[in-house]
């Protein structure tokens, strides 16, 4: 480290110090350094000095001096939330800390931080407070307020050493509220903060502050003027909302407009400051006919302290617990090199040359990749092979591969990245479905945009409207859903000693990643071993292939192991999200309340490749009635490409965009016609044993009336609804009911299987090419095959994603998997228990037919005591390797009968009941309670359907309420997790309630119904009819706008 | 990546005291998944927003891929691996195990991390101080109310545990 050319840490031990080495070029004051990574991920430079003040002595802590507090600028926050005296003396400041950031972030960031880089969510409060900023200079140490030290000129070295926070005194009255894009740990939209004193029943002084995020903080001096010297009781609330809007200086962003940052804030101070807000809540709460209704019977509600000895703790749970589960990304081995993929970064263009030379000499570099090293199809995709491994002609969005790096280290991987040198012509960007249908649009590919078009028509739609009494018509639409799974993409690959390639990479079908890497490799399927388990999280974000052919190549071209995980920011860009839709839909019902008429036409975005965007689409379409009964219907769906990154398969597949639509055109009809929303559907649903939706014969033990009764006779109905207790929120309940298609329907192949054996060490294993994604396949095949078998679940020893070791199962999608573990446990263990007793009976000197498979071995048929007689580990011992018992089956997963469009033939049925608050204040929505009814067969493990349903309602939480990846001239306006609001703790309702009715009808064949969909399927159309039911409006496009909100519950004057 | 001049840096990581030349830069999370193969610790957003990776430092809970290594200067680093051997983390482990609070699990070390942080500092924490203590944690998978439930069973057997011990005698 040399003096003339350091560029590094500084590390004064004065203030003095600190502003000599701030007067040199591009140094930068740090002290918790909580925004730096954030920073640097933006593209912001690094600086090339950065001054630590932690050494700084006198800055850290909380003292009280006169009547003020003294806060060094080095607290962290989480002291200040620590401190008594600033709660006590502080509510305020207290109320804005707990606010910012999360606790971890809190622990590092430092108010002086917060306060000092000019944008922190603090700086309103204090504003309000009035606090003086402790500052030290080439002059010396000063105080000022701290309005003049944030508006000092930039070239003006000072330091934050303390503020000066004068102490609020008793009778005070304050507000707080930072309006964020989620409930806790958000970005800020705007904060406010006031502050008023009384003396004599007079205001005496009034401090009020906005910022956060874009707004820049300032105290809001025309506003304050007005209550200066107003009686307490006499505030003209809605004049001070007038000067408040009109004088509150606040920007838009792509999230937020600046006309909702003002009313926003403006209803935020009248009412935290003891106002009206203005608007009259015109609450039409919907009655219903809630006679002697009752739950059906057999329904459970599922909990731990209910299920008894049906709990049983997953396998897999204690090591992901301790951090001890090796997951694919987390594999280390000795000369392990590390890969990085080379992205397009522009969104449409012309490869014109692609030169690796540079990267390729870079010392640490072991290969580059480009696609002039495949040797078989660059193409891939599940459906249609539209999207090559690395981009060779052109790019079509800007996460697309071009080229992979193998290294030593992820840095000079990432070194070697931008030594690549691709030149490109640029084309003409196609970023709107729309747009990209209209005559003469650039194509993303030479077929043209038009991925996929398909429609039925069915009666006179036209005739039917004209009969109906009542249409509702609306434009639904939905969110470009990021799949957000905790494991980003990654995993490793290497030639093993015997030639075979194997590569471990998260997926949800390791015999088709296999069968498209062979294609892509022009290597027999024979020679790959795919694992894909465990995995991270997938929720069909894994069900296509990623880094999997680049990692491939780099292995095959290194000869060595080869790794790579994905940055969350890399993930972001090239990750598979949910098709955004447009759903128009037109509903029309007699005076009576029947269905006559239905018109759909959905639009769908599918980016640059089609994936399974037209099986999504084709979903969509299969459930464009829901379960509802109409003569007359007309729908059309387009999928269209653009330079719109990439959608695919998403938990939900389409019926939940269309139930969302359904559902809340069924609500919104049954207003129309003077009926409640149960007997609208009662009048309108399928019955048990008629033909499906495209006319095919679908499976038994259909549940809707059931769950329409648990719908009706949920508890919910009698909790408040109306205005809260403050009068800043409308409370309101709402239900929808769910009916999802389980597997992949008629048009595909849906072949499926597994086996069972006696393992050498005695474990009963069962090998399914299915994957554990956390959903809880191991603790289901366990659950199933114990039941099959009779052996004890402690006795099973799922092996499951991997194509070395289990026969191919199918994908691991479409609430296929728990169907295919128990199918599987029931073909096989018959033939299992029986090679089993044979073997024992052998061994033992015994009849066979006297034997049976108990928990740990086998036991004598009829016997008392139920004593084993030999046990699984005894009897493997026993035999030679090659003759343990073993039983394999495969089938198709059930079909039904119709083959002219896609039809399912097993459906599962739920009823979501939601209550909510909606926020007059923000126009914001919180789901209070959300009790899910499910009917999807018998559960073979209560604890991993529960987390079905809890799981999938708050993924379907987040895409009713924040979640959306928006996009801008091919580009992605979120990067991260700081962006794209997922729900965190705070956003999840206060109570969940999750039941299960588990009857089939006698002689039903297809046992258990999947659940990975189910808990998603109808959650959104019922916080849509809750929110109606509070308000009187129903929000039609997701994540539902709080403006919009706003505006109809006439708080947005 | 790194724009910043390797420094010495002394702190202990999991009790073990760590002496290094690094860049001063180097993320804690990056120095254990990469350098030292402790791959606990989940690394799943690196801007500090999902808390995957949390750790403790000097007992608070902190974000691993924010902290750099300058930051670490005689400071006390406990990973998900140094929490083997703690009695009140086996007992949390143990609680959410039995509630099957997770489901991938990536999650599952930084909120456990998150929870014992809690738990020490307010072993009668309830529903709102956990609710209030997670806010850094995002779970994609339950919903968080298994992670709640558990919570609370830890809470309680810790409560158990701890007035057994005072329970005994000296």
């Amino acid at each position: 480290m040399t003096a003339a050319v350091c560029t590094g840490l500084r590390r004064p031990r004065t203030a003095q110090e600190a502003l000599v080495m701030a007067a040199e070029p591009d140094a930068r004051y740090v002290a918790g350094g909580t925004a730096l990574q954030l920073e640097w991920a933006r593209g912001e430079p690094m600086p090339t000095r950065l001054i630590d003040l932690g050494g700084l002595p006198g800055m850290r802590g909380v003292s009280k001096d006169g009547a003020m507090l003294r806060i060094g600028a080095l607290t962290p926050l989480a002291d200040l939330l620590r401190h008594a005296g600033v709660r006590e003396s502080l509510p305020l400041l207290a109320a804005a800390v707990r606010t910012t950031a999360g606790p971890a972030v809190r622990t590092l960031a430092t108010i002086g931080g917060n306060v000092s880089g000019g944008t922190g969510c603090l700086i309103p409060a204090l504003l309000a407070l009035d606090a003086q900023a402790r500052v030290v200079s080439e002059a010396g140490r000063s105080t000022m307020p701290l309005a003049s030290f944030l508006g000092r000129a930039p070239r003006e070295q000072a330091l934050l050493e303390a503020l000066l926070v004068p102490i609020t005194q008793p009778g005070a009255r304050w507000t707080w509220r930072k309006i964020g894009l989620r409930a806790a740990f958000t970005p800020g939209v705007i904060s406010v903060a006031g502050l008023l004193s009384f003396h004599d029943g007079r205001v005496v002084a009034a401090r009020l502050a906005v910022g956060s995020g874009v707004v820049v903080p300032t105290r809001l001096p025309e506003t304050e003027a007005m209550m200066a010297g107003a009686r307490a009781d006499a505030i003209d609330w809605a004049a001070l909302h007038r000067l408040l809007v009109g004088t509150i200086d606040a920007p838009a962003d792509v999230f937020r407009s600046a006309r909702y940052r003002k009313i926003s804030a403006a209803n935020a101070f009248v009412h935290g400051l003891g106002g009206e807000l203005a608007g009259g809540v015109q609450a039409v709460m919907r009655q219903h006919s809630l006679t002697d209704v009752r739950p059906p019977a057999g329904e459970i509600r599922l909990a731990r302290d209910m299920a008894g000895d049906r709990w049983h703790v997953r396998p897999d749970g204690p090591p992901k617990i301790a951090g001890r589960l090796e997951y694919l990304t987390d594999r280390r081995e000795p000369g392990m090199l590390v890969a990085r993929i080379k992205r397009a970064g522009v969104p449409h263009a012309r490869i014109v040359s692609i030169d690796t030379a540079a990267a390729e000499a870079l010392p640490g570099v072991a290969a580059v990749v480009t696609h002039n090293d495949i040797p078989g199809l660059n193409a891939f995709g599940i459906v249609m092979q539209d999207q090559p491994a690395l981009c060779f002609d052109k790019v079509r969005h800007v996460g697309d591969p071009v080229a992979a790096v193998a290294a030593i280290d992820a840095e000079t991987a990432a070194r070697a990245l931008d030594l690549i040198e691709v030149v490109y012509e640029p084309l003409p960007l196609v970023d709107e479905p729309a747009a990209a249908l209209a005559p003469g649009a650039p194509l993303v590919h030479a077929t043209g945009n038009l991925r996929t078009d398909l429609g039925l028509t069915r009666g006179d739609v036209d005739a039917g409207f004209r009969a109906a009494a009542h249409v509702v018509e609306d434009v639904y639409v939905t969110p470009r859903q990021m799949h957000g799974f905790m494991e980003t993409e990654g995993g490793y690959a290497k030639v093993e000693q015997d030639g075979t390639l194997f590569v471990a990479v998260g997926g949800q079908h390791g015999g088709r990643d296999r069968m498209q890497l062979a294609r892509i490799l022009a290597r027999p399927e024979e020679t790959i071993r795919v694992v894909t388990s465990p995995t991270g999280g997938a929720f069909g974000g894994k069900d296509e292939l990623s880094v999997q052919p680049a990692l491939a190549l780099l292995a095959l071209k290194t000869g060595k192991p080869v790794r790579i995980h994905l940055d969350r920011a890399e993930s972001v860009v090239v990750g598979q999200k949910r098709n955004p839709m447009t759903i128009r839909m037109r509903t029309g019902c007699d005076a009576d309340g029947r269905l006559v008429a239905q018109e759909v036409e959905v639009l769908a975005d599918a980016g640059a490749y089609a994936s399974l965007g037209p099986g999504v689409l084709e979903t969509a379409l299969e459930h464009a009635c829901g379960p509802y009964l109409v003569d007359n219907v007309r729908t059309r769906g387009r999928l269209a490409y653009t330079n719109n990154g990439v959608c695919g398969a998403f938990r939900g597949f389409g019926a939940n965009q269309m139930t969302f639509a359904v559902e809340c055109q069924m609500d919104r009809l049954a207003a129309a016609c003077g009926l409640d929303a149960f007997a609208i559907r009662a009048r309108n649903m399928r019955r048990p044993g008629m033909k499906g939706y495209l006319g095919q014969t679908v499976s038994g033990s259909e549940r809707l009336d059931e769950m329409l009764a648990a719908a009706m006779a949920d508890p919910l109905w009698g909790e408040p609804r109306g205005l809260s207790a403050d009068g800043s929120e409308c409370l309101g309940t709402g239900f929808a009911l769910a009916y999802q298609g389980n597997g992949l329907g008629t048009l595909p192949a849906d072949l499926a299987g597994g086996a069972l054996r006696l393992a050498p060490d005695g474990a009963i294993e069962a090998l399914y090419g299915l994957d554990e994604m956390g959903q809880g396949l191991l603790t289901s095949i366990r659950g199933a095959v114990a039941q099959a078998l009779g052996c004890a679940r402690e006795d099973v020893r799922p092996v499951t994603g991997d194509t070395g070791a289990a026969p191919d199962s199918g994908s691991t999608t479409a609430s296929r998997g728990t169907y295919v573990a128990w199918r599987v446990a029931e073909l096989t263990a018959g033939p299992l228990a029986e090679a089993l007793c044979a073997a024992a009976g052998e061994s033992l000197g015994r009849d066979p037919a006297s034997l049976l498979v108990v928990a740990g071995g086998i036991a004598e048929r009829g016997s008392n005591s139920g004593d084993v007689l030999i046990s699984f580990a005894d009897l493997a011992r026993a035999l030679p390797p090659d003759e343990l018992p073993f039983a394999a089956t495969s089938f198709e997963f059930p079909k039904s009968d119709v083959f002219t469009g896609n039809a399912r033939l097993i459906f599962a049925f739920g009823a979501v009941v939601a209550r909510v608050a909606v926020s007059r204040i923000t126009g914001q929505v919180r789901v209070l309670d959300l009790n899910q009814h499910t009917a999807a067969g018998p559960m073979l493990d209560l604890a991993a359907y529960l987390g079905q349903i809890e799981g999938g309602g708050i993924q379907a939480l987040g895409f009713t309420l924040t979640e959306d990846a928006p996009m801008q001239d091919g580009r992605h306006l979120t990067s991260n997790l700081d962006t794209y609001l997922m729900p965190g703790i705070a956003d999840v309702p206060e109570a969940m309630a999750s039941f299960a009715l588990e009857d089939l009808d006698p002689g039903d064949p297809h046992g258990p119904r999947g659940t990975g969909e189910l808990g998603l399927a109808a959650v959104s159309p019922a916080i849509a009819n809750a929110v109606a039911d509070a308000t009187g409006h129903w929000p039609a496009v997701a994540p539902f706008d709080p403006e919009w909100m706003l505006d109809r519950l006439g708080e947005a004057p | 990546m790194s724009g910043l001049d390797d420094i010495a840096v002394n702190f202990r990581l999991n009790g073990e005291p760590r002496s290094l030349m690094a860049p001063a830069d180097r993320r804690l999370i990056d120095f254990m998944r990469e350098d030292l193969s402790l791959v606990g610790a989940k690394k799943a957003c690196s801007v500090g927003r999902c808390g995957a990776c949390t750790v403790l430092l000097d007992g608070q809970p902190a974000n691993a891929c924010l902290l750099m290594l300058w930051q670490l200067e005689g400071r006390d680093v406990v990973s998900p691996e140094g929490l083997d051997e703690n009695a009140d983390v086996a007992i949390l482990r143990a609680a959410l195990a039995s509630e099957n609070a997770f489901q991938c699990g990536y999650c599952a070390p930084g909120f456990v991390t998150a929870l014992i942080a809690l738990l020490r500092e307010r072993p009668d924490a309830d529903d709102a101080a956990m609710r209030a203590a997670l806010e850094g944690n995002i779970c994609r998978c339950t919903g968080y109310h298994s992670i709640l439930r558990g919570a609370r069973a830890a809470a309680e057997a810790l409560r158990v545990a701890r007035a057994a011990t005072a329970g005994e005698p000296a």
